[in-house]
């Protein structure tokens, strides 16, 4: 019964173009980021990594017959050996720009701080732009419930954010493979590491192909991101103009991060939504920046922050009073 | 229920702070008939009927459309309505038929549909064109057009006769008699111009300061409003010789009006002129809103 709905808010959404702004974003960022890869391909190649890799193996295995250091260095020292004689047994080469790889890593980098923002500006006028324009007045005298609009629009802005993330995702593919290596999607990658009182835990490395490592990468910011629409139809409901609802996005996301940044001992900062947008990150070992963030939390977290905003979103919307 | 009232608003109240912004305002429509809702600007006619169809929460009061309440069965309610609320204001970046595709889906109404909604407005020509695209006039037609879809018992508009030219305001006002007439559709519009509201309805309602300060059939409380205007040199004389008819009169400096009917004015000019008062014009005019207002209002101004 949704369906003519969702049909109606998708078309909305085409038609301002906002999708096409979305992708153009995307695919100017990718491609000046695959060219900058393409750069550093053309630098390595001459380079003699199985000596370098060999070299290194030679020192940490030097340094565990010395027997000098503790055994936690030792652990994590054993499993770098490990991970570089992979490397050599396969004839892998360790961090050469692939396809492949630019995919997985787009899903880090562009995580937490782009996607979201593309995310705000699909969102940010779902609602106030139907206010702004007087559209509203049309649409809520439908025999539709307000309820049932809102739920649509929530819908509609969770498939655009799907479809913004698959897009990116596809994209970092298809613009890097005429210029980098396109296979890869079988190598090795360790992820897990943390770091914990000063010293490198290693117990929850775990050892992934690349694309199933991908696929994770790219469901925890998809999960990320529909907390993020959430969010978007929120400040929509309670902004009239699209400007101020996408200034406050911005705002927030920017705000948050350098806030986490800068003063890390105010440790309530573990409760803003954007401290646990990085899940990707955190997956692949970066520390989050407050203790006690374990995937978990950060999960949780966001499932209450999504909650609250999409219950204050339906409280605001189906009760206000519509004026000119 | 053919006999039931198309509309019914009960003791409706908006009060925003301390401002009453509409008071106890109550009125039916049955079917078939076009009610005017007249009043200056201003004077709550919107917030009335952002009320009716939803849009705001009345402080006090209910409405009731086809027997449903609008509150509680608020589907079924709207299910009967076809409206626009203020300006026509449609999404500008789509076609005029992207727009009606899009109300027809929430409606769950036929393609078909929009043909003969944009057949009836004579907008059939432009529909695949952008409303961004559109004059006022033809964007007034396309929100008429949406009201349509679906073919509601109750049509609900705001200041129709917005942004048309005359050709088109009459070609409406046609359509909107035909419509009550053939379909039994009923119809309540908002205007602030006396005129529109005569030519058009059948029954008036007028509102001032949010309150209904008349209602009546238009015949009682526009077309009986009529008079007669004569620029004279002696007022206090040709107010005397009015008096003697029995007639109700009011003057100014060189002017007198008095209340009287077409056909019988004849006598009175003569009478007037045989008294010795030069009569410079004679002419039928219509009291205006204003005037209506200080008479309604015993005086106090209309700002």
């Amino acid at each position: 019964m949704f369906i003519p709905l969702v049909q109606n808010e998708t078309l909305k959404i085409l038609r301002r173009k906002r999708f096409a702004v979305v992708a153009a974003i995307l695919f100017a960022i990718i491609a000046l980021v695959t060219y900058s890869q393409y750069r550093r391909l053309l630098e390595q190649r001459d380079r003699n990594w199985r000596a370098e890799i060999q070299q290194r193996v030679a020192s940490f295995q030097n340094t565990l017959r010395r027997g000098r250091i503790n055994e936690t260095w030792a652990r994590s020292m054993r499993a770098e050996i490990n991970r570089l004689q992979f490397y050599l047994d396969h004839d892998i080469e360790p961090n050469k720009p692939t396809a492949p790889l630019f995919v997985r890593t787009f899903a880090n980098v562009a995580g937490f701080l782009l996607l979201p923002l593309l995310i705000a500006i699909l969102g940010s006028d779902i609602v106030s732009a139907e206010n702004a324009e007087g559209t509203d007045k049309l649409l809520l005298t439908r025999p539709v419930r307000r309820w049932k609009v809102l739920t649509a629009k929530l819908v509609t802005l969770w498939t655009f954010a799907t479809l913004t993330l698959l897009t990116g995702g596809a994209m970092a593919y298809a613009v890097s493979a005429p210029f980098l290596p396109r296979g890869g999607w079988t190598a090795p990658t360790f992820t897990g590491f943390s770091v914990e009182r000063g010293a490198l835990q290693i117990d929850a490395v775990r050892q992934l192909p690349l694309w199933k490592d991908t696929l994770i990468a790219y469901g925890l910011d998809w999960f990320a991101l529909l907390t993020v629409a959430c969010i978007a139809l929120l400040l929509s409901v309670l902004f009239r103009s699209s400007a101020a609802a996408i200034g406050t996005m911005l705002a927030s996301l920017i705000g948050g991060t350098i806030l986490t940044r800068i003063s890390p001992d105010w440790t309530a900062g573990k409760y803003l939504f954007v401290s646990a947008l990085p899940l990707a990150d955190y997956y692949t070992g970066e520390p989050p920046p407050y203790d006690g963030m374990s995937m978990l939390f950060c999960i949780a977290l966001l499932s209450a922050w999504a909650l609250a905003a999409t219950a204050i979103s339906y409280m605001i919307f189906t009760r206000r009073d519509v004026f000119g | 229920m053919p006999t039931q009232a198309t509309l019914t608003a009960t003791s409706l109240t908006k009060i925003i702070g301390r401002k009453t912004i509409v008071d106890n305002v109550s009125f039916e429509l049955q079917a078939g008939e076009i009610f005017g809702f007249l009043g200056p600007n201003g004077a709550g006619k919107t917030t009335t009927i952002r009320m009716l169809v939803g849009l705001i929460r009345p402080t006090a009061g209910h409405v009731t459309i086809c027997g449903f309440d609008q509150r509680r069965q608020f589907e079924d309610a709207m299910r009967c309505v076809g409206c626009i609320v203020e300006n026509p204001d449609l999404y500008r970046f789509m076609t005029g038929r992207e727009n009606l595709e899009h109300f027809a889906r929430m409606l769950r109404v036929a393609g078909s549909e929009i043909e003969r909604v944009a057949e009836l407005v004579s907008l059939a020509h432009r529909l695949d064109q952008r409303v961004g695209t559109y004059s006022l006039g033809m964007r007034q037609r396309l929100g008429i057009a949406q009201a349509l879809l679906g073919d509601p018992r109750l049509l609900i508009l705001d200041e129709p006769a917005n942004g048309l030219d005359p050709a088109g305001i009459r070609e409406i006002r046609e359509l909107l008699r035909q419509l009550a007439a053939e379909r039994d559709m009923s119809i309540f519009i908002s205007s602030h111009l006396l005129a529109e509201i005569e030519l058009t309805c059948d029954r008036v309602a007028i509102i001032h300061k949010g309150r209904i300060l008349r209602e009546g059939s238009v015949r009682e409380l526009i077309s009986s409003r009529r008079e007669m205007e004569l620029r004279v040199d002696d007022v206090a004389r040709a107010g005397a010789i009015a008096a003697e008819h029995n007639l109700a009169y009011r003057t100014d400096t060189d002017r007198i009006w008095v209340a009287i009917e077409e056909q019988e004015s004849p006598p009175l000019i003569a009478a007037i002129v045989q008294a010795g008062v030069n009569v410079f014009h004679a002419q039928r005019r219509t009291q205006s809103l204003e005037e209506m207002f200080l008479e309604a209002t015993g005086g106090e101004s209309v700002d």
